[in-house]
């Protein structure tokens, strides 16, 4: 799709909050990374449908998690539930490619839509993580059990004074959802709130 | 100086550990382990403070929350912290502290004089006197503020840190004392998850001052080994120095952590927190909050050296502090007879116990009996005697009800007079929930009333005032609490603790002890010693017709110090309910509010200062609009361009600059804050043509149209664009500010009103980056980095949209404009945001692209009569006020949101509201944003208002000033003068024109 | 500080997640047009406001983005139950 001598420069929505005091070394208490997950789509349909998970299945290898507050993992694509009818699904492959084999094989009142651009994944590891989601959110992350590495617990909530999708992971580490305008501000607090 | 008070026996302190403070500018020596009251009366202070509207010599009555005198500042300077408790302060190297009340000196009190005028200053006096003449109350405040010794406000900015911790836990345990402690435990075994709070620096409660013996060992050591065993289970979270301060709806509980003030101002460094709030959602709640001690009321009982008899036996077993030498106990039950124990054991002179009762014998009265104690049954002391210290008690015997005086007064010299009516449980957090306290005659205090929520009350704030009932009750709740959250089977696991208690007999109701001269006529005899109120006022009160205890409490302001009447409140209502001839139950209750103890205003904004105050939200070019100099301005959260400064430029030479470049050449907006909601499903279409006053159902892929949503009641919510993607998919534009208002909106009418519209919401405004580049210019700066899309104006024409490629980038872009230009919205994933932002910058540099911000964009848009929803519409216009009935679609099949409406007959009015242009007779006038506007400037006032002006500014293609405004009936009246009064005072001219001032044909967006 | 049930998440969620949607079970009117001003204005504008019993919407607005409903005593602020758009309460006050 490039044309005549543009090289697109892509910038994560942490391109400049992370760069600049990223905390990375294995004695902190606090380690913030950010996952690039090349592909960020909103999913639509009704989990009822059996044809409806069987396709997502077809498509992405994962299996539809319709517990309420789950997500499901292989690999590195995961389906996480955000409401009745409405998941996320991440992948390391590119959004398009993984956008356009969903349209294909869905079929009646289905959504796919990607959000990409408009979020990113930051992962929390170190012993504060607990301390620090209490500080954040109001959710009860305490009653949460431990997660395997094929599926475990995630949630929307506030964070902050913003808000994110948390899920946990097999390691213990969490992972966070953000939108991208407000990512500064998260990572901002989140150094904080660490310090 | 030496701590002449001092005791060998150091009790928790520790005495080779010296600290030094100051106190009012005076040195003074204490120990590790001291608070400021202990260390105070160690070294034989007796006035720490003056009273509120007296100014009467006042010193330490109590030993914790319940403090009513001893109110201090503390230190200096930015961290300075205003009306703590002495007893509540705990000693540290280089504490400095001085009293709140006492102008110019506590010991030399100018203020003194005002207690030769106490009859001059009866309850209600400050109604009564200072309400007149109305204009002088800034004078009477000034005085009467700098009379109340409210503490000083630190000036500067807060030098620590606060934060701020959400909790989830099973049981909640509120209070560390024994009955605390044992239900802590029973639900801990139980597997839940236990949170244990006390306010004091260290569990126990009334144990660390209690020569009691459990399980074979002194009070403290059983308190260390629970301390202990809780440790040692991890479901176990002890929080010390934590107040819990405020119970709420669904058992949501606040409590105020102190971390580091123990340790001095400011020891955090403003690093480490000093204060923490904890939010604390608990499944049960066992409140274990103990009870106060009530003190007996007598004439001047305010002179230093009346104190609580359990303060007394504190400060002897606690702190090894005796305040005094000679000690008159005065009592109304078996109870306070060991605080007569400890003062002897403590080697120092019991004159007398002043028993109110006729023959009280039970075993603690025997006990002090055999110790050769004087003891005065019957009899009461009736007034202190003294001036900033004790001297002497009248003591007189009293008749069996303890309402009058039988015989002989006697004066019977001592330097304190310890004192006792009772306890009184401390309920206070239970009546945050709404349960209305109930009086118990045969415990003489109020309990708890019925839960109203996930809670109990055990031990002395149940009103079960015994140790040994006390712990058998807090076992029980605690193991009951786990099950009913979910752990065990309600049974208790421990066995009993072993212990002796001594059998009392029952104690004496005796609110007010007689005086030979009736309250009215007696010395003071003082219930609220904060705020200085009198048995006398309270019957006073009465005379005058008060009946309500609420009434009451306002009137002569007991209990609303900053001990909020811990003291004071239930001795006030019983003597009030005397004066009106009824019982307590009768005459009510007291209600308590959060908070228990004051709380910092630090602590409650926690970590959400500064620049995490509120989120700001960027966009992906943010950091290019801060390396070219722009100024921001927040519109919602957004931090968007206000303008972009050339050097030395000001706010109007940039606009001018910016507004002249984008009709003569290019500029360049950042629109990327715009709300996009993706719409897709098979009723797509249908549903947003419910929700927009025009159809969409005939909308093609590839043409956009503009809309506006409407409220129910016809008036204006949003507007913007709504795209066709292709069949059953849609782009919804929102305005900025009225995103996430306008996706609730949309979710609303699907999933309440019409489940059967297949159609689902996606917001993508954070997904897509919005360069919009605008002017006559903007078709060649856009042909520079995009191939791949036709550009001639009939094949991409106004309000169409194309897919391409802009920069390598895929991109939407749209033909919609908000300048009245040659307009081409440009789209792509925000990834790539900044990088095509910076390439549409480059591709128009030859024909000086300006980039503009939110200002010149409001000047644009006014020049052509856009509104902005929210700042030309308030909420009460419709689409017709607006001037925008075009934008009705008359004959849709469908009643779209707000449609009815738009014919009632409050919006059919002629004389509404409507949106029109104002020009100012003097063009370089700027009228300002929301005058109002008159048509008669000679009018008598009050003056008939027309409207209002809702957007002005300087037009620089225009040359003159614009101005839209909302003028009554002003669509009927182009060309009439109105007049807007300017902030100078001044009344401005204007001309009523057309609200659209340049391009009126709407030819320039169309090429 | 209120703790609602959300019928969807199917978990205790704090006040803060939710906005309040007034109250529930309004239809609006199938006609609109055929609504005197009166008729119109009552669908618009008035609400029971009952002390006691009331059936609210309630947005799990930071949670799933969906609207349910509750059973709340206006008094004691007790949430009596929560149940799905479409559904029934099961619990009714007086002289609803």
């Amino acid at each position: 799709m490039s044309n005549t001598g543009h090289q697109p420069r892509s910038e994560s929505p942490l391109h400049y909050g992370l760069t600049s005091q990223v905390t990375e070394n294995a004695s902190s208490s606090l380690v913030v990374r950010e996952i690039h997950q090349g592909c960020h789509l909103t999913l639509r349909g009704d989990s009822g449908d059996t044809q409806f998970a069987h396709a997502v299945l077809q498509v992405t290898d994962v299996t539809l998690p319709t517990k309420p507050g789950t997500y499901i993992r292989s690999g590195n694509t995961s389906i996480y539930w955000l409401g009745p009818n409405e998941w996320l699904v991440t992948a390391a492959s590119d959004a398009l490619s993984l956008e356009s084999a969903l349209r294909q094989e869905l079929k009646g009142h289905v959504a796919v839509v990607d959000v990409s651009g408009g979020q990113t994944q930051v992962n929390l590891s170190g012993e504060q993580v607990g301390s620090l989601l209490k500080k954040a959110s109001v959710y009860d992350f305490g009653s949460w059990a431990e997660a395997s590495d094929q599926s475990g617990r995630c949630t929307q909530t506030t964070f902050a004074s913003a808000s994110a999708l948390v899920a946990k992971n097999a390691d213990g580490s969490v992972d966070l959802i953000i939108r991208r305008s407000f990512s500064d501000y998260i990572m901002r607090w989140l150094l904080d709130a660490a310090r | 100086m030496k701590q002449l008070n001092r005791l060998p026996n150091a009790g928790r302190t520790n005495p080779d550990q010296n600290i030094n403070f100051t106190f009012n500018g005076k040195a003074y020596q204490g120990v590790m382990g001291d608070t400021l009251a202990s260390a105070l009366l160690a070294n034989g202070v007796d006035v720490v403070g003056r009273s509120f509207k007296y100014s009467r010599p006042r010193g330490i009555v109590g030993h914790g929350a319940e403090e009513p005198n001893g109110i201090i500042q503390l230190g200096s300077g930015a961290a300075t912290v205003p009306n703590l408790k002495v007893t509540q302060v705990e000693l540290y190297e280089g504490l400095e502290a001085s009293s709140v009340n006492g102008w110019p000196t506590i010991n030399f009190d100018l203020m003194g004089i005002m207690g030769w005028f106490g009859r001059l200053m009866p309850p209600g006096f400050y109604y009564k006197t200072f309400m007149y003449p109305q204009k002088l109350w800034m004078t009477y405040e000034h005085f009467i503020r700098k009379a109340a010794g409210l503490g000083k406000t630190p000036v500067e900015a807060d030098p620590d840190v606060y934060d701020k911790l959400n909790q989830h836990c099973d049981v909640l345990v509120v209070g560390a004392g024994p009955a605390g402690l044992v239900a802590a435990r029973e639900a801990a075994e139980a597997g839940a998850r236990v949170i244990i709070a006390d306010e004091q620096s260290e569990f126990g409660g009334s144990l660390l001052a209690s020569t009691q013996i459990l399980n074979g060992v002194s009070a403290s050591q059983w308190v260390a080994d629970m301390v202990e065993q809780l440790k040692r289970y991890n479901n176990v979270q002890q929080l010390p120095r934590s107040t819990v301060f405020g119970y709420y709806d669904h058992n949501f509980l606040t409590i105020l952590e102190k971390r580091t003030d123990h340790l001095g101002l400011s020891a955090g460094k403003g690093q480490r927190v000093r204060q923490r709030l904890h939010r604390v959602r608990a499944k049960q709640v066992v409140l274990a909050t103990g009870a106060f001690e009530r003190p007996l009321v007598f004439a001047h009982n305010d002179i230093p050296g009346v104190m609580q008899a359990s303060s007394v036996s504190t400060y002897v077993n606690r702190y090894g502090v005796a305040p005094g030498s000679k000690l008159i106990l005065a009592t109304t039950n078996d109870n306070a007879y060991q605080t007569a124990i400890d003062w002897h054991t403590a080697g120092r002179d019991v004159v007398a116990v002043v028993d109110s009762r006729q023959s009280p014998n039970g075993e603690l009265v025997e006990q002090v009996r055999a110790l050769g104690i004087q003891i005065a049954v019957g009899h009461g002391v009736i007034e202190a005697k003294g001036g900033k210290r004790v001297r002497a008690a009248m003591v007189a015997p009293l008749n069996e009800s303890g309402s009058a005086i039988t015989g002989e007064v006697k004066r019977l010299p001592c330097d304190l007079i310890a004192t006792s009516g009772g306890w009184s449980a401390a309920i206070h957090l239970s009546s945050h929930t709404g349960a209305k306290p109930v009086w118990d005659e045969s415990i003489v205090s109020f309990r708890p009333g019925d839960s109203k929520q996930q809670e109990c009350s055990v031990g002395a704030c149940n009103g079960t005032f015994g140790l040994r009932d006390g712990l058998i009750e807090g076992a029980t709740a605690g193991a009951k609490a786990a099950q009913l959250a979910g752990f065990g089977l309600g049974a208790v696991q421990f066995s009993p603790v072993e212990l002796v208690e001594l059998t009392q007999e029952p104690q004496q109701a005796l609110f007010l002890v007689p005086h030979s001269r009736p309250p009215s006529r007696a010395p003071s005899q003082f219930v609220d010693l904060q705020l200085d109120v009198s048995a006398g006022g309270i019957e006073l009160a009465v005379r005058e017709g008060f009946e309500s205890v609420e009434h009451v409490k306002r009137y002569t302001a007991l209990g609303f110090g900053t001990d909020q009447g811990k003291l004071g409140n239930i001795n006030g209502m019983a003597i009030l309910a005397n004066a009106l001839n009824q019982s307590i139950s009768e005459t009510g209750t007291t209600i308590f509010r959060p908070s228990y103890t004051p709380t910092t205003f630090g602590a409650i904004a926690g970590r959400d200062v500064g620049e995490l105050f509120d989120p700001e939200r960027y966009t992906s070019a943010h950091r290019w609009h801060v390396e070219q100099g722009a100024k921001f301005e927040d519109v919602g959260q957004w931090k968007r361009p206000w303008y972009f400064p050339k050097v030395n430029e000001t706010l109007d030479q940039a606009v001018n600059r910016e507004c002249l470049a984008v009709r003569n050449s290019v500029g360049i907006l950042d629109a990327s804050t715009l709300g996009k909601i993706d719409i897709q499903g098979p009723d797509a279409a249908e549903f947003i043509t419910r929700m927009y006053t025009n159809s969409y159902l005939k909308l093609a892929a590839g043409k956009c149209r503009y809309g506006v949503m409407l409220k129910e009641d016809g008036m204006i919510f949003d507007d913007g664009v709504c795209a066709c993607l292709s069949e059953n998919h849609y782009l919804m534009f929102t305005t900025t500010g009225g995103a996430a208002g306008v996706l609730a909106w949309l979710e609303l009418w699907q999933q309440t009103e019409w489940p059967e519209l297949q159609v689902y919401f996606t917001s993508v405004t954070d997904h897509w980056a919005t360069a919009t580049v605008t002017g006559p210019n903007a078709r060649k700066v856009v042909a520079k980095v995009c191939q791949d899309i036709d550009l001639t104006p009939d094949q991409f024409g106004f309000m169409d949209w194309r897919d391409g490629t802009v920069a390598g980038v895929a991109a939407r872009v749209f033909r919609i404009s908000f300048t009245g230009e040659l307009s081409f919205e440009i789209n792509v994933p925000a990834n790539y945001g900044r990088y095509v932002w910076e390439a549409l910058i480059e591709a128009g540099k030859e024909f000086d692209i300006t980039p503009y911000g939110t200002e010149t964009m409001h000047v644009l848009r006014a020049e052509k009569g856009f509104i902005i929803v929210g700042q030309d519409t308030d909420g009460s216009m419709t689409p017709a006020d607006m001037n925008m009935d075009w934008i009705v679609g008359k004959n849709k099949a469908f009643s779209f949101i707000g449609q009815r409406s738009l014919s009632r007959s409050d919006t059919l009015r002629d004389n509404r509201k409507q949106l029109v242009g104002l020009k100012t007779i003097d063009p370089n006038i700027v009228l300002p944003e929301g005058a109002q506007i008159v048509s008669d400037p000679k009018q008598p006032i009050p003056m008939s208002m027309q409207g209002h002006v809702t957007s002005s500014y300087y037009s620089a293609n225009m040359g003159h000033s614009i101005a839209l405004a909302v003028v009554k009936g002003g669509l009927n009246r182009l060309g009439d003068t109105v007049y807007c009064p300017a902030a100078d005072g001044a009344t401005v001219p204007a001309q009523i024109v057309s609200s659209v001032f340049y391009d009126p044909k709407g030819e320039r967006q169309n090429v | 500080m209120l703790q609602i049930y959300c019928p969807h998440c199917q978990e205790l969620r704090s006040e803060e997640e939710f906005s309040c949607g007034g109250e529930a079970h309004i239809a609006r009117p199938l006609a609109p047009e055929t609504l005197t001003d009166e008729e119109w204005g009552d669908y618009l504008f008035f609400r029971k406001n009952p002390r006691g019993i009331h059936h609210e919407m309630w947005y799990h607005v930071t949670g799933c983005r969906r609207y349910f409903n509750a059973t709340r005593n206006t008094v004691t602020y007790e949430i009596l139950e929560t149940y799905k758009v479409g559904t029934q309460p099961s619990i009714v006050g007086e002289g609803v």
